[in-house]
């Protein structure tokens, strides 16, 4: 139990929301209770009538009232039951909206950070996963709980206008089912959940160790050592599930036993209760197999409850999300128009849990209309250098300023100020043309249809079947790296902003793509300033200047043609490249 | 195995049949103010029908259960088995993540499938006829009402699920698109803070679900009616029934011992359909699941890969491997990614494999290494040292080089077993040799378990670079593999990283033959033939030195990659 309120201690994700749509969630309990009522009041009036019709009452008018009710309770219950299901569809779509909304916010403040920890973007998947996770939370654990214990409710007060000492017993019987039998449950499924995953994971493991490694397993000639390493962890699988389905079937067969038992104690109850009368006979058949549909709304609890250690993981995961909120700082403006210089004013750099610097006193101010190159061996901070000229981390020591102004008071201009193209430019899975667009929202068609002339891919667009209205496909899988690339140019061209920066953006091209990107970009960028991290020396005649990080300091500073006379290292490379 | 599901079910059918007589008979004997002591075999009777049809849910369960879990181990371990003796080609053609995750998730939901379809149509077939033909016994004309409705009921069902299923497809499809929209949206995000456009884009989210959400609504009020027929028709078949009956009582066609035992038995009746219904949408992911395995395990896997014998494939500097028109296509017939591939490989030669991006390079590499498999039809040639092959999936060939792409591929394992992956059965002082050679020890050093340090999935990440040098420690290791396919195994590495990577490289081309593809010039002096290809041909091959003097296709070549210079 401690678990289950620390996980909703600092919870923002779920109980606001149950708070938010209340009146609509009691409607969705509502209809679940009245469906379920429904369904017994059913078969209760209908033992009844059945019990009725057979004492020959005199006149068929005397049933009459019991005949209507059969028939509404038998329209009703499936009534109820579609529209039990539509609003608590809607409901959940409500919510994954907000959901939505809110992860996505969550994760913006956090973007950068966290396309440097996980690289390839499955964190966000399993976001979205948690998402959909806690959607089920409802559907199969809230929902089924709190309407089974409205009715285990009901019927406890129900019987209690009977005989209260019944309605204590049938209390403690169906309590079995609704209290007992959860609380097992997920008190024997915390542990077995724990063991799961770490053979999941193991399986994980192996499997995509054996499907990624697949190629050097074929020729090594290891294929027996690679099918018995597989068999440990499925065996180890295929055991846990067996016994996870054993506790299941043991938990289903104890909750439908106890179901049996209290039939048998409706039945001596009522058999006992209602001999006072002729009349009263008939309420006997009414009350016991009213149970049975009653049961269904119960037994599906323990279940329900007992995939809560999944769903506890998805919540915690998703608050930890609001935990590392930083403190805004307040944001000034400047006009694109007016940049004049960029100033990297004797920075130092380490991050939060390095013991080492990234960077010590790099100082280097670029002024509008240079074009700059940044090398250096990979690891060195070429990328957090980036970073502190984005604002989007902080230096230790120093400042990085704009025209004067300290970078994180720009933040809200940056899109105005700053055009970057990098390693993976994202294409989004909509149209050419509102991909482009992204760069200026108020482009026109003409305007996107010019700049995408400028990247030379007019003529291939043009040639698809839908033009500039198809469709790029996830990522962009439909283009080329070197397409995807020119398509984030033309955004950069519409985007307009005076400063440029390139991070490596040729990095997965072979060298003909390579060159020929290289060219169009520096000669429709001619106008800005550009800061160019690259790997290679090719097109290194592009820039004005180049410097070498190492070490966390500018290891070579000059011009391109200098720098190949002066310097062996400078010269070798390049002649490298060159494949001299 | 089925017939004994078969007559587990049966088996329930009856004590369905029995605890609802038997219910019935208590409550008729109540009705009646029969004493208690007459109640009493009744009751138990119905308590022990009652209990022993719960046990056999349990034992049906237990029967299907172990054949399920068999059923899916055993493909598995068949898709594994296959994954291994077509090797790279089928991942590549599945891709990565979609078979990873029919291995693991895929066959999970295959195990529900069998479980679930199973037993409840063994369910569905079984205990409604038996129920039936009591019914009939007892009172036919509410039975052939039962009778009746059954079909009508599916019939509706079918109906509505066809007007429904279109419109549902359509908006499950922008369901799908909807949610991938979301993960694309969240993906996109540092080009969106790029833009500046991240912070606004939040209430577009907003707008777009919410939207969505107004879309899936309409269509899942008619989605849902085809369950709601199911329901609607049998409880209200049920009601039908009970005031059947209740008329019947009145005017004495029926006493109250049978009116009631059809009342408590006709929902029974209903209930092995509405259970099938209610999962039957969860199986379908099971069920996709395994026509996706199937077809995997019905790729043909490449025969006749014993042709060669060990001392036949051994490479030595006097072996040949030669090629003569041999084509390759992927699926297509007509289309081939490699056309009329005609060259004679010698000794310890360095053969040098160059072209713009989508020539062919890679697939050539693999053919080479047997993970691809010739056109057969056609007249090519392919011997190694005289013998002649119709492919090089060749056990004994493939024992014969190492292959080392631009990403290796790490174990999650130790270090030391990583590099000793062709060679498990290398010592130590080997081992260290090997990291030696391969420029690693500083590295190693820096490690906290040094060499026993668990690195690959989930585990220590490690840098491209140090990735390839691990690649080259396996190849320094193994002294009896003489043959090395390098497929751009520098391609995405930084210069300086290149450079130190190249000297580590260089040495280990001493006696071997080795076919290097690549797309950068300076290794070009490093080889002593070369292959141009553009468009799946060879468009050339001779010595550098030969092709420098033409001005052919590799001098062009070289022209378009140099780009300027200082």
């Amino acid at each position: 139990m401690k678990g289950f309120f620390d996980t909703f201690k600092h919870d923002s994700w779920v109980m606001p929301y149950l708070r938010k749509y209340r009146f609509l969630l009691v409607l969705v309990l509502l209809l679940g209770f009245l469906t379920t009522f429904t369904g017994s009041a059913l078969m209760f009036t209908s033992g009844y009538l059945i019990s009725r019709a057979a004492q020959h009452p005199f006149n068929i008018m005397l049933i009459y009232a019991t005949i209507v009710l059969v028939r509404a309770f038998g329209i009703a219950r499936p009534s109820f039951k579609y529209a039990e299901r539509l609003t608590s569809h809607n409901w959940v779509l409500r919510i994954v909206s907000d959901f939505r909304k809110k992860l996505y916010q969550s994760v913006e403040r956090d973007a950068v950070a966290i396309r440097q920890r996980h690289q390839t973007g499955d964190i966000l998947g399993l976001l979205a996963e948690d998402i959909a996770h806690i959607e089920n939370l409802y559907l199969r654990t809230v929902f089924p709980l709190i309407v089974g214990w409205l009715l285990y409710l009901f019927v406890v007060i129900a019987l209690g206008t009977f005989s209260w000492p019944f309605a204590a017993l049938m209390a403690l019987l169906l309590g079995v089912i609704v209290i007992l039998m959860p609380l097992v449950s997920v008190a024997l499924n915390g542990a077995r959940e724990f063991h799961q995953k770490q053979t999941q994971q193991r399986l994980y493991t192996s499997m995509t160790d054996a499907v990624l490694g697949v190629g050097d397993w074929m020729i090594s000639g290891r294929e027996k050592d690679f099918m018995d390493r597989q068999t440990g962890p499925l065996t180890d699988m295929r055991n846990l599930q067996t016994a996870d389905n054993k506790f299941q079937w043991w938990r289903d067969l104890v909750v439908q036993l106890m179901i049996g038992i209290i039939a048998v104690v409706m039945i001596y109850w009522a058999g006992s209760y209602f001999q006072t009368s002729h009349l009263a006979l008939n309420w006997i058949a009414a009350f016991v197999l009213a149970i049975f549909p009653a049961t269904d709304a119960f037994a599906s609890i323990p279940q329900g409850v007992s995939e809560w250690p999944v769903y506890q993981d998805s919540i915690k995961r998703v608050n930890q999300l609001d935990q590392n909120v930083v403190a805004p700082v307040v944001q000034t403006h400047l006009a694109a128009e007016d940049f004049k210089s960029l100033a990297i004013d004797h920075v130092d750099f380490k991050y939060a849990d390095g013991q080492q610097a990234v960077l010590s006193d790099i100082d280097w101010t670029i002024n509008c209309g240079d074009k700059v190159a940044l090398l250096g061996p990979s690891g060195t901070g070429k990328s957090t250098l980036l970073k502190l000229m984005l604002g989007d981390e902080q230096p230790t020591k120093g400042a990085v300023k704009l025209n004067g102004i300290t970078i994180d008071k720009l933040q809200n201009d940056r899109g105005k100020l700053f055009g970057v193209l990098d390693q993976q430019p994202y294409l989004f899975n909509t149209t050419i043309m509102n991909n482009v667009r992204l760069g200026n929202l108020s482009a026109t068609d003409d305007q996107v249809k010019a700049a995408i002339k400028a990247v030379e891919l007019d003529q291939l667009v043009e040639g698809l079947p839908n033009g500039y209205n198809t469709l790029v496909e996830e990522a962009g899988a439909r283009f080329s790296g070197g397409e995807r690339q020119r398509f984030a140019l033309a955004r950069i061209l519409l985007q307009d902003a005076p400063i440029i920066i390139l991070d490596e953006p040729t990095v997965s091209l072979d060298p003909i793509t390579e060159h020929e990107l290289l060219n169009t970009i520096f000669a429709l960028l001619r106008d800005k300033t550009i800061i160019w991290v690259t790997h290679h020396l090719e097109g290194i005649t592009h820039v004005d200047s180049v410097r070498f990080l190492e070490h966390g300091q500018f290891e070579m500073i000059g011009k391109p043609h200098d720098l190949y006379q002066t310097s062996d290292r400078f010269r070798s490379l390049y002649d490298l490249d060159k494949g001299r | 195995m089925l017939i004994v599901l078969a007559g587990l079910v049966l088996l329930q059918a009856f004590s369905i049949l029995f605890q609802g007589v038997f219910l019935s008979r208590t409550l008729t004997d109540l009705w009646n103010r029969e004493a208690e002591t007459r109640i009493l075999w009744p009751v138990l009777l119905f308590a022990g029908f009652f209990a022993l049809r719960q046990i056999l849910v349990m034992l049906k369960n237990r029967v299907m259960q172990p054949w399920a879990d068999q059923t899916v181990f055993d493909l598995r371990q068949q898709l594994l088995q296959k994954l291994v003796a077509i090797g790279p080609s089928i991942v590549a053609k599945q891709g990565t993540g979609k078979v990873v995750t029919m291995a693991l998730d895929g066959m999970n939901q295959v195990n529900t499938y069998l479980m679930l379809v199973v037993i409840k149509i063994f369910d569905m077939l079984i205990i409604p006829t038996v129920l039936l033909v009591y019914l009939f016994f007892l009172r036919w004309q509410e039975a052939l009402f039962l009778l009746v409705i059954f079909p009508v009921i599916i019939l509706f069902m079918i109906i509505l699920g066809y007007a429904a299923r279109d419109k549902a497809n359509r908006e499950f499809a922008s369901y799908t698109q909807l949610s991938n929209n979301f993960v694309d949206a969240l993906r996109g995000l540092p080009t969106l803070k790029q833009l500046g456009l991240s912070e606004a884009y939040a209430d577009n989210i907003y707008a777009v679900s919410e939207d969505h959400r107004k879309r899936v609504m309409g269509t899942l009020t008619i989605a849902i009616l085809s369950t709601f027929a199911l329901d609607f028709f049998t409880t209200l078949s049920i009601a039908v029934v009970a005031v059947f009956l209740g008329l019947g009582l009145v005017a004495g066609h029926i006493a109250l011992f049978p009116a009631l035992t059809i009342l408590i038995l006709a929902p029974e009746y209903f209930l092995p359909i509405r259970n099938f219904a209610n999962d039957y949408h969860a199986t379908l992911n099971g069920k996709n699941a395994l026509t996706a395995v199937l077809e995997v395990l019905n790729t043909p896997v490449p025969t006749d890969r014993n042709l060669l014998t060990d001392p036949q494939a051994a490479w030595t500097p006097d072996s040949q491997l030669r090629l003569e028109h041999v084509n390759f296509g992927y699926d297509t017939p007509d289309e081939t990614a490699l056309t009329d591939i005609s060259f004679t490989a010698n000794g310890y030669q360095k053969i040098g494999i160059i072209g713009p991006s989508g020539s062919g390079k890679s697939t050539l590499i693999n053919l080479l290494g047997g993970f691809l498999t010739p056109n057969n039809q056609d007249a090519g040639h392919i011997s190694v040292n005289g013998v002649t092959v119709p492919h090089l999936s060749q056990q004994a060939w493939q024992r014969q080089f190492l292959y080392i792409p631009q990403a290796p591929y790490l174990f999650h394992a130790t270090l030391a077993d990583n590099i000793k992956f062709y060679t498990p059965d290398a010592d130590d002082a080997a081992v260290s040799q090997a990291i030696a050679s391969a420029g690693l020890t500083d590295w190693v050093a820096t490690l906290p378990d040094g060499l026993q340090t668990e690195i690959g999935e989930g585990a220590r990440g490690v840098s491209g670079g140090q990735a390839q040098r691990i690649a080259l420690a396996r190849a320094f290791l193994d002294q009896s593999r003489r043959i090395l396919l390098f497929d751009e195994p520098t391609a995405h590495l930084d210069i300086e990283t290149e450079v130190g990577l190249k000297e580590t490289i260089k040495p280990v081309f001493a006696n071997h033959l080795v076919f290097f593809a690549t797309h950068r010039l300076h290794w070009l002096n490093e080889m002593d033939y070369l292959l141009v290809i553009e468009h799946g041909r060879i468009v050339e091959q001779g010595t550098p030195e030969a092709l420098a003097k033409q001005n052919g296709a590799y001098t062009a070549l070289r022209r378009e990659m140099g780009g300027d210079a200082l």
